[in-house]
């Protein structure tokens, strides 16, 4: 299967006064939903911003769906996008939902009335309310049922699950996976909700700092990292050189709680130095971001 | 359309075999007949908390084994079974069972003896029980005592 690009990030970088975001390189698959994964801060919103041509890099460039994003407003590539950013618009508080959305489909040839009318059912939204008036999470699912509604090839989502609460949380999860059931949509989401990226993600981008920290296709990172604990016998063995080396503890007697991120190549490796393992777990998907971010920060 | 996998994610099995072995399971053991459609990929990502990527892995493997087939643009259906085929899947699946509990028999030093005497006894109580939910025309789920 050939995997077609989405989103083409080629050495961008933006500095400001107090952050510099780059140099990212990035490719993202279309037909997948890849989670942008990194603490407040990272750099993360900054990357949609650039992403959609709201900010300008200072090198660099975004390709977005095979189109170069530049400065002014390519109207033809962005009824092909669908966008939600991370806080509401506050000049828009004293517009009825009704009211934006009537504004909003006119730009959107692929408008879907009916689509955009369940989705509100679905979420429960009342569009006659002032957004001002809407609850945070109601404005969030209003936000989101406008981005979704000209079934765009590609949906951005900064922060989807801010202010939603258990329930609509799951609706919203259920909404993107019927939405990329066609196959050839792709979502990108910026989210540090753990259980969310479990839910949705199949590929994950971790940044910190504003730099990249890589990409991963998510099970096999999950089921990369992991700590295990091993009978070394009462020998040291050089454990920096086991594959994948993170972390090593001693945790009792002879024996060693090391932490992998290339478990079977480690396991081999184990093997091969005559060491016990004990017992093996995978690790959260958090204690892998803190890890990386640690790593990055250069804790260790 | 449901199915009823089960996922250990603390496990170091890799999920998609966790999967595969499952579904392969399901589908040998007649479970689910020929014909049935499957979930789409998308939706047993979802089922499951995996990505698209191990889902359309596990498909493409039981393609490969005669045991799915896809039909494109309506979805993957449980292809026709082989006699053989589920014959010897069904041994396996049982050889497998009963070779770990023998290794945990050796690891304590049974005989040979004593292990065909266990085995008896197990089948005897179990097959008992069976006996004993059909009479009672119970349900059989296995530990439905309530919490």
């Amino acid at each position: 299967m050939t995997t077609e690009t989405a989103v083409a990030i080629e050495g961008l970088v933006q500095r400001r006064a107090h952050f510099e975001l780059g140099p990212v390189d990035l490719n993202i698959p279309k037909g997948y939903v890849t989670a942008i994964v990194g603490p407040n801060g990272s750099g993360k919103s900054s990357l949609f911003r650039l992403m959609l041509g709201l900010a300008r890099p200072d090198s660099g460039g975004v390709r977005l769906l095979g189109e170069q994003v530049r400065g002014e407003d390519r109207v033809s590539l962005k009824t092909r996008i669908g966008y939600v950013p991370e806080e509401a618009i506050d000049i828009e508080d004293r517009l009825s939902g009704e009211a934006k959305s009537a504004f909003v489909r006119q730009w959107y040839p692929g408008w879907d009335v009916n689509y955009y009318r369940e989705l509100l059912r679905r979420f429960e939204v009342d569009p006659a309310l002032k957004l001002g008036k809407m609850s945070k999470g109601m404005r969030r699912k209003f936000e989101l049922s406008l981005a979704m509604a000209h079934h765009p090839e590609l949906l951005l989502l900064d922060e989807p699950s801010s202010g939603l609460d258990p329930i609509a949380w799951k609706t919203m999860i259920d909404a993107l996976h019927r939405f990329m059931e066609r196959g050839d949509r792709t979502i990108v989401m910026a989210s540090h909700i753990i259980d969310e990226v479990r839910r949705l993600a199949d590929y994950i981008a971790f940044v910190a700092q504003g730099k990249v920290l890589g990409m991963y296709e998510k099970d096999a990172l999950l089921e990369a990292w992991q700590t295990m604990y091993v009978d070394a016998g009462g020998r040291t063995l050089p454990w920096k050189e086991m594959p994948g080396y993170r972390s090593c503890d001693l945790a009792g007697g002879t024996t060693y709680k090391v932490v992998t991120e290339q478990a079977f190549e480690a396991e081999q490796w184990l093997a091969a130095a005559g060491a016990v393992l004990v017992s093996k777990r995978k690790l959260e998907l958090d204690d892998i971001l803190l890890n990386l971010t640690e790593h990055a920060r250069g804790v260790y | 359309m449901w199915i009823p996998i089960q996922l250990n994610e603390q496990s170091a099995e890799p999920l998609y075999h966790q999967i595969e072995v499952q579904l392969r399971a399901f589908i040998v053991s007649g479970q689910m007949p020929e014909g049935t459609l499957l979930p789409s990929i998308r939706e047993l990502a979802q089922l499951t908390k995996c990505s698209v990527i191990t889902v359309r892995r596990v498909y493409q493997d039981l393609e490969n084994e005669g045991l799915l087939r896809t039909r494109q643009g309506t979805g993957t259906f449980v292809a026709k079974v082989d006699e053989t085929l589920r014959d010897t899947q069904r041994r396996s699946t049982v050889i497998g069972a009963i070779e770990a509990a023998v290794d945990a028999g050796i690891r304590v030093h049974f005989t040979d003896e004593e292990m065909m005497e266990m085995l008896r006894e197990v089948l005897g109580r179990k097959r008992a029980a069976e006996a004993l939910t059909e009479r009672q025309g119970a349900p059989t789920d296995e530990g439905g005592e309530p919490a």
